[in-house]
């Protein structure tokens, strides 16, 4: 479970994230959502430690994730995929999967290793040797979250998975993710431009405006909603 | 006939050499984008550890190894308490550091031990070996030193290929925050990727100062033919780096060998100048269309 209380933070002046506070519970999958500038990316990069809070606090589990510096998250349970995918281009796919599972916390049981993501994303197994590089925009999204997979984590923080793929490659990858969620009890903070995708396969919807939050609400009511959807999500 | 063997053989030995000292520059310069160019004063002064072990009495490859360790803990320690604190405010604040570090550690080995010239022993011989009668140019240490570079290079490919270390390492090299957020301490992976090309940087120090003479500036040419080797090959490109360092070992031997030594300088300039203008990215550079 992962329990954020009045979090704030800025980038000098501007204040980005404005005493957010939410709940995300296992096994759910969570969409953040909002307009461009609305602190959903911020949000992300503060709870992995990317970006410092000015306030408030955020716990996962058991674990103050606010004390933990970055290079220990995964070790805490979270992975965060970064918007613009983050694979690392001048490795191969095996490479970066293998640099994924190098971050697993110690002990603990394993669900995944490279053989059962590339059962989950067969592509990632034809292309196993090549370099990230060659992949496409579709393959490198898989990849990214088969490495996060690697590093067995509670939460999963995934940022803009949408961005520049076709509407069937995202529906097929928003798929899998809600197949994920149900089977492995894993919870999933989904940030998206992409409102509609998101809320179909998530159980919460949150909203940001401008660093605040300013709605959550269960994710089918809030695609019932017509007016928040018009004045927050644009469709 | 004769002439052409030797020069080759000169060239290949030399450009060993040169392809150790640009793969250290390039291991540092592909991790956090510095141009060390302390490097020669660095691989200077570890070599005059090992002259005084050896003097001391002990053997040479107890100096030797000493040596490569003193690289080692150099490295590290010029990376953590030096570099760091001007990490990312400026490209050039960290080489205007190694600039300022070369001529610190120029001061410091003339204080220790001193700015005549000293001769450093040999383990083989350092004269030609005689093949039907011939004399090669090839000497015994000419063999050591093409063997000790390959060792190290292979040594070097097995890390960064099949650990788990130097995986870590070239993913703090290439995406330094993706790497964080995969767990990855980057911080001491820098640290040590500096270690390590110390020591190679060592390896070259020890390779050319074998049956020579040092003093504290005997390095301070090879910066300048490492560098342009590792231009040469491609300032991204670990390969490249070797390439370019046997094919300037080459160039440098037959202009020095056909033209006139004095030329040797000027001709490893030329190549600079004219890599730069037709290929900047290198011969042989694996990442030239790379969106940073």
């Amino acid at each position: 479970m992962l329990e954020v209380r009045d979090l704030s933070a800025s980038y000098g002046a501007v204040k980005a994230l404005d005493g957010v506070s939410f709940d995300a519970a296992d096994g759910q999958i969570t969409a953040v959502l909002g307009a461009n500038g609305a602190g959903k990316t911020t949000l992300l990069r503060t709870l992995s430690g990317l970006v410092r809070p000015t306030a408030g606090s955020a716990r996962l589990g058991s674990t103050d994730l606010l004390r933990t510096p970055v290079e220990e998250m995964t070790r805490t349970g979270l992975a965060h995929v970064p918007e613009g995918r983050g694979v690392i281009t001048e490795l191969t796919v095996e490479e970066n999967l293998r640099l994924g599972a190098l971050g697993a916390p110690s002990g603990g049981e394993r669900r995944f290793d490279v053989d059962r993501v590339t059962e989950l994303f067969p592509v990632l197994g034809q292309r196993r040797h090549q370099v990230a590089d060659t992949l496409s925009g579709g393959e490198r999204q898989m990849l990214v979250i088969g490495r996060a997979l690697l590093a067995e984590p509670r939460i999963l923080l995934l940022d803009e998975p949408s961005l520049g793929l076709a509407p069937r490659v995202v529906a097929q990858i928003f798929a899998l993710l809600r197949d994920l969620v149900s089977s492995t009890g894993l919870s999933v903070l989904l940030v998206e431009q992409n409102a509609r995708s998101a809320l179909g396969i998530a159980d919460v919807g949150i909203v940001l405006n401008l660093g605040r939050l300013v709605v959550q609400q269960a994710a089918d009511t809030l695609v019932d909603d017509d007016q928040l959807r018009h004045a927050y999500l644009g469709f | 006939m004769q002439q052409l063997l030797t020069t080759t053989l000169t060239g290949l030995v030399l450009g060993a050499v040169y392809a150790a000292f640009a793969l250290a520059l390039v291991m540092i310069w592909r991790s956090t984008r510095v141009v060390n160019f302390a490097q020669a004063p660095m691989a200077m002064l570890t070599t005059y550890i090992a002259l005084v072990i050896i003097e001391a009495g002990h053997s040479f490859w107890l100096g030797f190894v000493a040596a490569l360790l003193a690289g080692l803990v150099l490295g590290a320690v010029v990376e953590r308490v030096l570099v760091r604190p001007v990490e990312g405010k400026g490209d050039l604040n960290a080489v205007i550091l190694t600039l300022g570090l070369f001529i610190v550690l120029h001061s410091v080995a003339a204080l220790v031990f001193g700015s005549r010239y000293r001769s450093f022993p040999a383990p083989f011989g350092v004269r030609g070996i005689e093949v039907g009668g011939t004399t090669v140019a090839l000497t015994g240490f000419g063999i050591f030193t093409i063997l000790a570079v390959v060792v190290v290079m292979g040594l070097l490919v097995l890390l960064f290929r099949f650990t788990d270390v130097g995986l870590r390492m070239r993913a703090s090299a290439h995406s330094p925050e993706v790497a964080r957020l995969l767990g990855v301490r980057v911080g001491r992976m820098l640290t040590l990727g500096w270690a390590l090309a110390a020591v190679v940087g060592s390896l070259a120090g020890l390779l050319i100062a074998g049956g020579g003479l040092v003093h504290p500036g005997y390095m301070d040419a090879v910066v300048v033919y490492g560098f342009v080797a590792a231009v040469l090959g491609g300032l991204d490109s670990p390969g490249g780096a070797v390439a370019g360092g046997v094919l300037l070992g080459l160039c440098l031997s037959f202009v020095s060998g056909y033209l006139g030594s004095e030329l040797v300088a000027m001709a490893a300039l030329l190549i600079l100048v004219a890599v730069l203008l037709v290929k900047p990215s290198g011969l042989f550079a694996t990442t030239a269309h790379r969106r940073v």
